[in-house]
C-alpha cells in the first residue's frame, strides 16, 4: 500500500514531521542536564508549577461549571440569534489571547466597566491576583468545553431520552441517567483540552494579572520572563510544559478509545 | 465525533502556539543596496526614535528606509546575538550594550542620552503616594519591570537608595516585561504606583498618569549607548545615523520627547 505513495508526498510529510519535532529536540538537546537541580532551584519552578497546576485545574472547573449550560443552550433550545450567540462565545478560541487581556482588563480591571463597581462597592480587585489569573485563562479556554459539549450534545440521539421519559423517567432522571453518561466522552475530552489550553496561556495572564511569582506568574510567564536572564532555566522549565502536553495527549487518547 | 476530537485538539495547538507576546525583529529581507537601515532600540526610545529621530533621519538622507525594533534592551540583545539581525543597537543600559560588544561586536559605540527615573499614580492618585518613600506604606501596590530589564533594575537601585528596597519589593504586584507594559498597567489604573523613565510620560501616557518626582540624591539616571552593531553589510549607513542621533538634530528630537541630552544630567 505504501508503495503507491507517491514520492514528493513522502518528502513534505518528512519535512512536516522534522518541523513539528525539531523545536522540541533542540529544547532536549539544550537542556542544562548537567546542572539539572541547581536550574531546577535557580528557576522557581517549583512555585510556577504549583501555581499553574492550580490555575488550570481552577479554570478547568469555572468553564465545566459555565461552558456546560452554555452548550446545553447552544444545543438544545431554540433561542433566536443562536448561530450569533455561538460565534461569540467561540470567538475567544481564534482571539490573539493579549486582546482578551485587554478586554479584561476594560471589563474587569479595577478601573474597568464592571470591574469599578465590584471595587468600589465590594472591595475585590482582580487584577494582580491569582483569581484574576484564573479568569484570564477560563476566558480563553472555557470555549473549548462549549465547542466539545455542544457537538456531543447533538450526536445523542434524542430518541433515548424520549423513551425514558414513556417509561416514567422524569427530565432530570434522563439527564442524570442517560445523557451526562452519553456525553461524557465528550465532557472529558472537552475538559482536558480546557486544562491544555489553560496550561499554557500566557498572553491574557499576562496583560489581565501581570506577573509576579507565587500569585500570577503561572509557568509560560516564568518562562518568558527567563528566558534572557537564565535560559537555561527558561529551557528546563519549558520542557515541564512540553511534558505535561505529552501528558494530556496520552490521557485524551485513552479517552477517546474508551469512547469507542 | 473522534475527528471533532481531532479537530479541537489541531485547534488548541496552534492557537496555543500564538499566545507569545515576542514580537521579532527578523523575518526583513536582505537588500541588494543598503537602502534599509535596521536599527533595535529600547522600549523607551519608541517614540523618540519611531515619531522624531527615524523620519528626520530618513529625510536626511534620501532613499533610505529605518526599520525599528522596539522591546526590552534585553529582548534585543538576545535576539541580536541569536539572529545578528540589527544594523544599530540603541540600548537602555550599560549592561546590554557590553553583552552584544562581546558578542557579535560593536563600532563607533557613544552614549548618546540620559534619562531620570520618575514615579507615576493614575490621575487620582488612589494610594496617596507624594515621595519615593511612600512606596513603602504597606498595601500600596506598585508595579515595576522585571529585574534584568533595565529601568526594572534603575528602579530597584533607586528604591535602594531610599532605603526602602524590602518594603518596596514585597508591595510589587507585577513584574512586566517593559517600560511601556508598566506604562500600561498605571494608565489602566490597576498599579497605585509605579517607576518609569521621565521619557515614559511625555509620550503618550502624558493625560493618564500623574507623576511624583523622585529626588536628585536617590535617583538613578540611565545612560543610553548606542552603536552600529558589527556584522552587517550597512556599516556605514549605521555609522551615519550613530553620527544623527549624536548630532544637534538628533539632540533636539530626544530633547523634545523628554529626555536629557548627553551634555547635561
Amino acid at each position: 500500500m505504501s508503495s503507491r505513495t507517491p514520492l514528493p508526498l513522502w518528502i513534505l510529510a518528512a519535512v512536516g514531521l522534522i518541523f513539528v519535532t525539531l523545536p522540541l529536540l533542540a529544547l532536549l538537546i539544550r537542556a542544562p542536564w548537567g546542572d539539572l537541580v541547581s536550574s531546577f532551584q535557580g528557576s522557581g519552578a517549583g512555585t510556577a508549577l504549583r501555581l499553574s497546576v492550580v490555575v488550570s485545574l481552577a479554570s478547568t472547573v469555572l468553564s465545566l461549571v459555565l461552558g456546560v449550560p452554555l452548550a446545553w443552550i447552544l444545543a438544545r433550545s431554540s433561542i433566536p440569534g443562536r448561530s450569533v450567540l455561538r460565534a461569540v462565545v467561540v470567538l475567544p478560541v481564534v482571539l490573539p489571547p493579549v486582546v482578551g487581556g485587554i478586554g479584561l482588563l476594560a471589563a474587569l480591571g479595577r478601573g474597568g466597566v464592571a470591574g469599578r463597581w465590584l471595587y468600589d462597592t465590594l472591595g475585590i480587585q482582580l487584577t494582580f491576583t491569582t483569581l484574576g489569573a484564573i479568569i484570564a485563562t477560563t476566558f480563553v479556554s472555557m470555549p473549548l468545553v462549549v465547542l466539545a459539549t455542544e457537538s456531543g450534545l447533538r450526536s445523542i440521539d434524542r430518541r433515548y431520552e424520549s423513551a425514558a421519559s414513556t417509561l416514567g423517567a422524569n427530565p432530570r432522571y434522563a439527564i442524570r441517567r442517560i445523557v451526562v453518561p452519553m456525553l461524557a466522552p465528550q465532557l472529558a475530552a472537552g475538559a482536558v483540552l480546557a486544562w491544555a489550553r489553560a496550561l499554557g496561556e500566557f498572553g491574557a495572564t499576562i496583560t489581565f494579572a501581570g506577573n509576579l511569582a507565587g500569585r500570577t506568574q503561572t509557568l509560560p510567564l516564568a518562562v518568558y520572563e527567563e528566558r534572557i536572564t537564565d535560559p537555561g532555566a527558561a529551557i528546563f522549565l519549558s520542557l515541564i510544559l512540553v511534558a505535561l502536553s505529552v501528558v494530556v495527549l496520552v490521557a485524551m487518547r485513552d479517552r477517546v478509545t474508551q469512547a469507542r | 465525533m473522534r475527528r471533532s476530537i481531532i479537530t479541537l485538539t489541531a485547534l488548541t495547538l496552534v492557537l496555543g502556539a500564538c499566545s507569545s507576546a515576542e514580537s521579532g525583529g527578523g523575518g526583513t529581507t536582505e537588500p541588494a543596496e543598503a537602502t534599509e537601515l535596521i536599527v533595535f532600540a529600547a522600549a523607551s526610545l519608541a517614540a523618540a526614535f519611531g515619531e522624531g529621530i527615524g523620519p528626520g533621519f530618513e529625510e536626511a538622507s534620501e532613499g533610505i528606509t529605518v526599520v525599528f525594533n522596539f522591546a526590552a534592551s534585553d529582548s534585543l540583545a538576545g535576539q541580536i546575538q541569536s539572529e545578528g539581525s540589527a544594523d544599530v543597537f540603541a540600548s537602555a543600559s550599560d549592561t546590554w550594550m557590553d553583552a552584544v560588544q562581546d558578542d557579535p561586536g560593536v563600532a563607533d559605540r557613544a552614549d548618546f542620552v540620559r534619562n531620570r527615573l520618575v514615579i507615576i499614580t493614575p490621575t487620582d492618585n488612589p494610594a496617596g503616594v507624594a515621595s519615593i518613600g511612600d512606596l513603602a506604606n504597606e498595601g500600596v501596590q506598585l508595579v515595576l519591570a522585571s529585574e534584568g530589564v533595565p529601568v526594572g533594575d534603575y528602579a530597584r537601585e533607586a528604591l535602594g537608595n531610599a532605603g526602602i528596597a524590602e518594603e518596596a519589593e514585597s508591595n510589587v504586584v507585577s513584574n512586566e516585561e517593559d517600560n511601556a507594559a508598566v506604562v500600561a498597567k498605571i494608565v489602566a489604573g490597576e498599579g497605585d504606583a509605579a517607576i518609569v523613565y521621565e521619557s515614559d510620560i511625555s509620550a503618550a501616557a502624558e493625560n493618564d498618569v500623574a507623576a511624583v518626582g523622585i529626588p536628585d540624591d536617590v535617583n538613578v539616571i540611565a545612560t543610553y549607548p548606542i552603536a552600529a552593531v558589527t556584522g552587517p553589510p550597512n556599516a556605514d549607513l549605521a555609522a551615519e545615523f550613530v553620527a544623527y542621533v549624536l548630532g544637534t538634530d538628533g539632540q533636539a528630537a530626544l530633547e523634545e520627547y523628554g529626555f536629557s541630552p548627553i551634555g547635561q544630567t
